[in-house]
Parts: C-alpha cells; structure tokens; sequence
C-alpha cells in the first residue's frame, strides 16, 4: 500500500505545486512508483508544472463523476515513467467534491503507487480540507516571513483535527519544508531564521529550498529544477525526496551555503 | 559635544477637572513611571505637586514633535471599570496542558490552567481561572483570575480583567500580573538559566 503525502501551507504563493512537481520527480527518480494528483479544482497548475498540459483529456473529476476509469485519466510523465500525473479539473469548482468519491480514488491510487502526493489548494476551504481528509503524511511548505507561517500554523491547526487519520486516534505526521530562503537576507536578519520557524511551528524540518531564480524559467517551460542539477534549489530538492524515500541525508546549511564563486576564494585567504 | 538620542513614550492627557485628574492618577500612576506626561490645558500648582510626589515626569502645553498620528492611549479603560470584588485565592480545578495552541484554536477555561507550550499568533485563550504560561506567548489572552504569568512578544494582546495590558510591560521575562485593590501589579519574575 502507497503513503499519501498533501503538500499544505494556508497561504498562496508560497510554492505548493513547485515542490510537488519537484518532489515528485525526485521521488521517481529514486526508483519509486509515485504519482502527483493536483487538488486544485478550476485553478489547475501542476500540468503546466510537470510541462503536460497538452496531454490532459480526463481529469480527477471524470473519474469521480463520469466513470472514466483512472487508467484512462492518468498521465505517464515524459521525464521518468515512474511519475504519473491526475490533473484537476480547469472548468469545475470544489462543490464537486466529496468525501466518500475521493476515498475511493485515493484506496485505488495507493494500489498501485508507492508515493500519492497531492497539492493541496491555497486558503483553508472546503478544497483543502478534502485534500487532507486522507492523508497519511503532510508537508508543509512556508516562506520565512510571518503572514506564510501564521496561515500554515492554521492550516496545521485544521489538519489536526479534520484528517481522518485524527478521527481515528492517529496523528497525521507533518514534516516543514522552508522555501525560498534567501541566505543574504537571512544573514542580516531580515527573514525569519530557521529556529524560529521551528520554534513556532513545532513540527520536524525536512529541508530548507534556497531562493532560485531559475525556477520562474523552469516551470515555464514545464521542466521542473530538479532536473538541473547544478542550480541549488534542485540539490535541495533532491535531498528532500531522498528523505522521503526513507534514505538518511545529512541538511546542509542553506543560509550559510550559498555563497558566490569570489567569496569562497576570499574564505580561502580568510 | 556629547550627543545621545532616546525614543521616549508619551502619554498625552487633556486637563479639564483636577480631581478626576488626581484620582486617575492616584489608579495607574505605576504604569506612567517610564512615560513622560504631557499635559494640555491650564498649568495647575496641584496637579505638578502631586506629580512631582508620585516621582512622575511631566510637561505642561508642550508641542512635542510626533512622527505618526499617536495611538489611542488603553489605560484609561481602568477609570471606566466597575469595582471588582477581589476573590480569593481558590484554586479551582487545575488544567495542565502541554499543547502548542496554533492560529484559529480556541481554549475556554473555566478554572486555572497551567500550559507548558507557546500561544501561537492568532491562537488565543479565554480564561476565569489563574493562568500560567511557561512559554512565550504570540496570541491572545482574555484572563479573569486571581493572576496570571506569562512571558509575551510584541505581537501578543493581553487583556486582564477588561484591561489592555502593554506588551512592553510583559517582554523579555515571566511576569507576573495581579490585582491588588484595584490595581493591576505586574512583576518581573526573576528567572536564572540554571533555574532548569
């Protein structure tokens, strides 16, 4: 039976669909069978994420609803025939949802993949609140400032007590995932350093993504950054889907890491 | 030339009736011992004598240079209030919580609680009971008890019985926030690191 894992975070824009195209790619990479389900019904992003918008014909909504069988609707990625994708549907909205439809779409996933990871909707409605009724994981994804971390506190808050898993007496486990860390602003003190985030959100790190700005370019052309392996964004990505898969990798300082080519040579005269 | 720059807090106050003057201060003079007093109206010989007894700074029809339009002073909600009867230090059904309260969660307490872990912004706790916090606290509290201790950031919003307590009073350490004949008492709890 595969793990479900929704990727949260209460606000918007924070990087969501960037990590669960990024992770799962990383996790295909690694020789597992995942697939991406993009819960954003009538805002669907990921297929353009994943470079697989022209390939769309069924989505989770006709299978749910028109008997189309998940076979038909599911996407082979063109990067590694590991990754499968369900896009969300562009033309309807969440009221389309319900509890007992998605169960059964979730049980069958989990048959044949060993990683479901879902992209949850930004806010805290009814649309977030299906994505995590399932859950057996939750990654949260904030920004080292405070409005990202407030919503996510919230959201976390929500997932604690509306996940079936809660329900059952079970905790949904949360791992934080701290994007878009600029190490020059976190070094004068302008963002959020990583212990307090911690300190506030009380849940494990399981990677910290340094600010790139390769990835605007990435997701435009449909090929996530982890595919580029020199950018820094992309080998923190990969050590984040390495965890995932069970794999033990050590964190490597982001916020110090980054540095240019000339101060590494002036730390060498230091 | 030796030069220094201090912020300084103001709390600006219309002179009408020296006695309505005297009696507020007579409530809250504590609050005003790091503020300087400004006063608009007519320079009153009692009212700078009582002030100088209380060990108060003040100035009278000073046009002090202000950055932002001022904040609405919240101490004087204390001259409004109704009489509490002070009750005594039962203790009614302790609660200890070791629960990390997020933003959007709730706690109503009805008795005295005792939590091991932080308020989170936006999270917030209603309380008639005595109320102790080991951790820093971002979120709100409403708090009716005896007293309370808590330690709280700049982001917090602290009320005591119906008062609006300033955060400033609250940062950096434990306090501990009482009333005593009718007047709120915070004190610093002097906590040492090997104190663990």
């Amino acid at each position: 039976m595969g793990i479900v894992i929704a990727v949260i975070s209460g606000k918007g824009g924070v990087g969501k669909t960037t990590t669960t195209a990024n992770l799962g790619v990383g996790i295909a990479q690694n020789g597992k069978k995942c697939v991406v389900v993009d819960f954003d019904i009538g805002q669907r992003n990921l297929d353009m994420h994943l470079g697989l918008e022209n390939r769309v014909v069924y989505d989770m909504v006709h299978v749910m609803d028109d008997g189309i069988s998940l076979k038909q609707a599911l996407i082979k990625s063109k990067i590694t025939p590991n990754l499968s994708f369900l896009a969300a549907s562009q033309t309807k909205d969440k009221s389309v949802l319900s509890s007992e439809k998605i169960k059964v779409m979730i049980e069958e996933l989990k048959k044949d993949f060993d990683y479901v990871i879902l992209d949850a909707p930004a806010g805290i409605e009814s649309g977030y609140e299906h994505t995590i009724e399932f859950a057996d994981r939750a990654i949260v994804v904030v920004n080292p400032e405070v409005s990202s971390i407030r919503d996510s506190d919230r959201a976390i808050g929500i997932l604690d007590s509306k996940s079936q898993k809660v329900k059952e007496g079970k905790e949904v486990e949360k791992y934080l995932i701290i994007n878009r860390i600029d190490p020059k602003m976190v070094q004068s003190g302008e963002m959020l350093s990583s212990e307090d985030i911690l300190d506030i959100l009380n849940i494990p790190l399981i990677g910290k993504i340094p600010e790139d700005k390769g990835i605007i370019e990435a997701s435009n052309q449909g090929k996530p950054i982890i595919l580029s392996k020199d950018s820094a964004a992309a080998q923190a990505y990969t050590r984040v889907s390495k965890r995932l898969c069970n794999e033990k990798v050590d964190f490597v300082d982001v916020e110090n890491h980054a540095k240019g080519f000339m101060s590494k040579i002036k730390g060498i005269f230091k | 030339m030796k030069t220094k720059q201090y912020s300084v807090k103001v709390f600006e106050i219309v002179l009408e009736d020296e006695e309505k003057f005297i009696s507020f201060f007579d409530k809250n003079y504590l609050f005003f011992q790091n503020h300087l007093i400004s006063i608009i109206g007519e320079r009153s010989d009692r009212v700078a004598n009582y002030l100088q007894e209380k060990a108060l700074k003040y100035v009278f029809n000073v046009d002090i240079p202000k950055k932002s339009t001022p904040t609405q002073a919240v101490i004087p909600q204390t001259q409004e209030k109704k009489e509490i009867v002070e009750t005594k230090p039962i203790q009614k059904h302790l609660q200890v919580l070791d629960k990390l309260i997020r933003s959007g969660q709730e706690l109503t307490i009805d008795g005295d609680l005792l939590l091991l872990n932080r308020v989170n912004s936006g999270g917030s706790i209603i309380i008639n009971g005595t109320l102790i916090i080991t951790q820093v606290v971002d979120g709100s509290i409403r708090c009716n008890g005896n007293f309370m201790m808590l330690q709280a950031s700049n982001k917090a919003n602290i009320v005591f019985h119906d008062v609006e307590i300033d955060n400033s009073f609250l940062q950096d350490k434990l306090n501990r926030v009482e009333l005593i004949n009718n007047e709120i008492v915070i004190t610093p709890v002097l906590k040492e690191k090997s104190w663990v």
